[in-house]
């Protein structure tokens, strides 16, 4: 007991890696505003970088940048309407409007909070659950990855605004954007035009930069002679009774979080969109509709997505599995300073374990110190004259897009979306189903075609397979219960019951 | 009238100096290398151990870039379209020896010049412990008896199960369901989960399932026990006529432009050779499962070849691929 608190506590008394956490998560956090640098990128050269360290060191580097990267995302979301990661996607329906209200400084601390809260709940489930959790992720076959997939879609009711027609509209146009590139299976290119370049797909964060970024910097230019709203930022930090109010669902869209994090096939980004539809679905009244500033629209995101944080460490320190992209590349930063990350880990290294989940409380509480401050300089970016903001805009947007892949291709691409989704806006189009469609579309089709083969491509067994499993079962039913909840069934349903 | 001449004069000595000493003093500025598999990955991580020692010894700094997508073609394609300078470096797989086979491009490794062949990944064919099979005879066995039944992970066609597959075929009946994964990572998953029977791995990425009893080995692909996993029988236990394609494995390379001059050639493979032989790699490598090869050159090539050759008939011969190696000029092992 003294050795697993003294682990948990090394990151918290070595100056060190006080300091190298604290680093990590103060870039981090710049790295996840900017649209198209990622997390996983930065971990990837971080790799090299850090060869000749000592293996403590660099991971609470690296630690530190995901967990302030994740958060990262939110900033750009709420002050430009420009999700710096596709885990912040949902971030923007309410905090862009309530940086629009001068309420910038406010909403950027309210994520802040909440995105901490989240971060420790998914620490501390990682912490007291880890090995049952990863048994239960386990348990996921390819039949209920399909029936995630599909549950997904059902969100697109939360996401398409006034008009449900054009959300399942846009759905389907990302689902086929997303099935771009070479077939999973029979490795055949699939709607590629006979281009090489776009074998390898369309990037889901390129559709989002193009869509969110380029098209809304061009949305902005019918604006330019609106003067900018006036950000008060009096008070940043959220009064305690605020988040007591929403502490509960915090809490609820973080075990949300906690747990879509800790599949293997799905991450932060698939959590925040199921977290955001939870607040819809939940909160009955709240005090300003969503999408137009809500905070709950705020809270359930942000909570979710650093909650997936502890999620994806899972089946990392548990199997040895990756939980998401960020932690494939910290196993192979393990293997390459001669760790053997697996189920051995636990046993062989067990220091391990605690001390990531030190770390990773340790990363959350400077992230409540850095997230909080320098708000007013940032909210200021709002306040920037648009001649200025746009042109900057769009240079970030392709400086982001490429550094990527370093493709010129995806930045033709990103342009080419960035027009489509400003006509498309014009139209009355929502941006959030698309991207919706982009990272569902790929999980439907490997899902359901690992789920066919399974059974030998027999629809009676694949169907059987819905209602036979007990898990399968369960997230069929929630499924068939939001369908019918959702539908004019519902009030048939309710008469003939009324009626007996 | 001689100023000018010696101005002239001066102005060719100093541009043979420049043009001399630009290769001279290879390298002398950054390295580009490009990855051809994604972040993470296998080629990845023997690539980011790897990498440091080059820079070592050819005192200079390599930056690597992950450019994923099309079993690699992005990648290769990317690296063969830069100046011939030997700035630019593709660190790749095996892959692109049957590009032209798989009809994903026209292009192989045969229009790169190989710089290392750096190792090769040991393969395992691997199952759950609570499966009733301990040996791949034992599967096999059942496999013939109830065709069609038992489910493969599978990463693709062209991926290392399909390849296995097909190499079983062409000597032997193995009729499977196979199901499909992203890669290695997300097949192991479904393992441990049991929601498929078996799945053939390199051993980088089940080594440590085995050790910690959560997937058993069912037989490796070669013709002898491995020091590192006892008691895992060697294929040609199962179906001895394999035997006549072993040794065989993913391998991990570095290439450079056809078109590259000498003695930058030189130089890089040079400082490979020196780079895969220090203890440092060495000791990675070995934990990672992967066998050490280090070669260059002639060495190169053949390996490259008889790799191509082997891989490409056997798919042939188990009907895994339509086009025949022949029309494509690869002679028969």
């Amino acid at each position: 007991m003294s050795d697993t608190f003294s682990y948990l506590l090394m990151a918290w008394l070595d100056p060190g890696l006080l300091g190298l956490t604290a680093l990590g998560v103060l870039a981090g956090i710049y790295v996840g505003a900017i649209p198209g640098l990622s997390v996983t990128m930065a971990v990837s050269i971080l790799i090299s970088f850090t060869f000749s360290w000592e293996i403590n060191n660099a991971l609470a580097l690296m630690v530190g940048i995901y967990v302030g990267g994740v958060y990262g995302g939110s900033r750009t979301a709420i002050l430009l309407n420009i999700p710096g990661a596709p885990s912040a996607v949902t971030t923007a329906f309410d905090g862009y409007p309530l940086a629009l209200k001068g309420e910038a400084g406010k909403a950027i601390g309210l994520s802040t909070v909440m995105s901490v809260i989240g971060g420790l709940i998914g620490v501390l489930v990682l912490a007291l659950t880890a090995p049952h959790l990863a048994d239960l992720a386990l348990q996921f076959a390819p039949r209920d990855y399909f029936l995630i997939a599909v549950m997904g879609l059902l969100l697109v009711s939360s996401l398409s605004g006034k008009s449900l027609a054009r959300g399942i509209f846009s759905v389907a146009l990302g689902a086929t954007i997303g099935l771009v590139g070479m077939d999973m299976v029979t490795a055949q290119p699939r709607l590629t035009m006979g281009s090489m370049e776009l074998l390898g797909g369309i990037h889901y964060v390129v559709v989002m930069i193009g869509l969110f970024g380029v098209a809304e910097a061009f949305y902005q230019l019918h604006n330019m002679a609106k003067v900018p709203v006036k950000q008060n930022v009096d008070k940043i930090v959220p009064p305690l009774n605020m988040v007591l109010k929403f502490l509960p669902l915090s809490i609820r869209t973080s075990i949300i979080g906690v747990v879509v994090g800790a599949l293997p096939g799905t991450g932060g980004d698939i959590a925040s969109l199921f977290a955001y539809d939870h607040a819809k679905r939940s909160v009955k009244n709240p005090e300003v509709p969503f999408g137009e500033g809500a905070y709950e629209g705020l809270v359930a995101p942000e909570s979710a997505n650093n909650a997936a944080v502890g999620g994806a460490y899972v089946p990392m320190l548990t199997l040895g599995m990756p939980g998401d992209a960020v932690t494939a590349v910290m196993i192979g930063a393990l293997v390459i300073h001669g760790l053997n990350p697996g189920p051995m880990l636990m046993i062989e290294t067990p220091y391990m374990f605690w001390f990531t989940v030190g770390n990773l409380a340790l990363a959350n509480i400077f992230l409540l110190f850095f997230g909080l401050t320098g708000i007013k300089l940032f909210t200021k970016i709002v306040e920037v004259p648009k001649a200025i903001m746009i042109p900057l805009i769009l240079v970030l947007c392709v400086v982001g897009t490429y550094s990527l892949n370093s493709s010129m291709t995806e930045v033709y691409w990103m342009l080419g979306f960035g027009i489509l989704g400003y006509w498309l806006k014009m139209f009355g189009f929502q941006m959030g189903p698309i991207i919706l469609g982009v990272i569902l579309g790929p999980l439907l089709d490997e899902s359901y075609r690992q789920a066919m083969s399974s059974v030998g491509d027999s629809s009676v067994d694949f169907l059987l397979g819905l209602v036979v499993n007990p898990l399968s079962l369960v997230l069929t039913s929630v499924i068939v219960l939001v369908l019918l909840g959702n539908t004019p069934l519902k009030g048939w349903l309710y008469s003939r019951f009324k009626r007996r | 009238m001689t100023k000018p001449l010696f101005t002239q004069l001066a102005i060719a000595i100093g541009s043979i100096a420049v043009a001399g000493g630009a290769f001279a003093d290879y390298p002398e500025r950054n390295i580009q290398g490009t990855i051809q598999w994604g972040a993470g990955g296998a080629t990845d991580n023997v690539v980011r151990s790897l990498t440091p020692h080059v820079e070592e010894v050819l005192d200079t700094t390599i930056v690597l870039t992950n450019r994923a997508g099309g079993t690699g073609v992005i990648g290769m394609n990317h690296v063969m379209r830069q100046r011939p300078d030997g700035y630019n470096l593709l660190f790749g797989a095996e892959n692109p020896q049957l590009y032209p086979l798989m009809g994903l491009a026209e292009f192989t490794y045969d229009d790169m010049h190989p710089i290392n062949i750096i190792g090769q990944g040991l393969v395992v064919i691997a199952t759950h412990p609570e499966s009733e099979f301990d040996t791949f005879a034992e599967l096999l066995e059942y496999a013939h008896e109830n065709p069609g039944e038992l489910k493969m992970g599978g990463t693709g066609a062209g991926g290392l199960p399909s390849t296995i597959h097909a190499m079983i075929n062409s000597v032997d009946d193995l009729d499977v369901r196979t199901v499909t994964f992203g890669g290695d990572g997300p097949g192991v998953t479904a393992l441990l989960g049991e929601h498929i029977d078996f799945m053939p791995l390199s051993l980088s990425a089940v080594a440590e399932q085995i050790r910690a009893g959560r997937l058993k080995g069912l037989a490796v692909l070669g013709s002898e026990e491995l020091a590192d996993l006892p008691g895992v029988p060697p294929i040609t236990d199962a179906i001895p006529e394999l035997e006549s394609f072993l040794p065989w494995g993913p391998f991990w390379g570095v290439f450079v432009h056809e078109d590259t001059p000498d003695d930058v050639k030189a130089t890089l493979e040079d400082a490979y050779e020196q780079a895969v032989a220090s203890d440092g790699f060495q000791e990675f490598l070995t934990n990672f499962g992967g066998e050490s090869l280090n070669l260059n050159g002639e060495e190169a090539q053949q390996y490259l070849d008889n790799w191509q050759s082997v891989t490409a008939w056997s798919m042939f011969e188990a009907d895994a691929v339509e086009k025949s190696p022949e029309e494509l000029g690869i002679p028969r092992p």
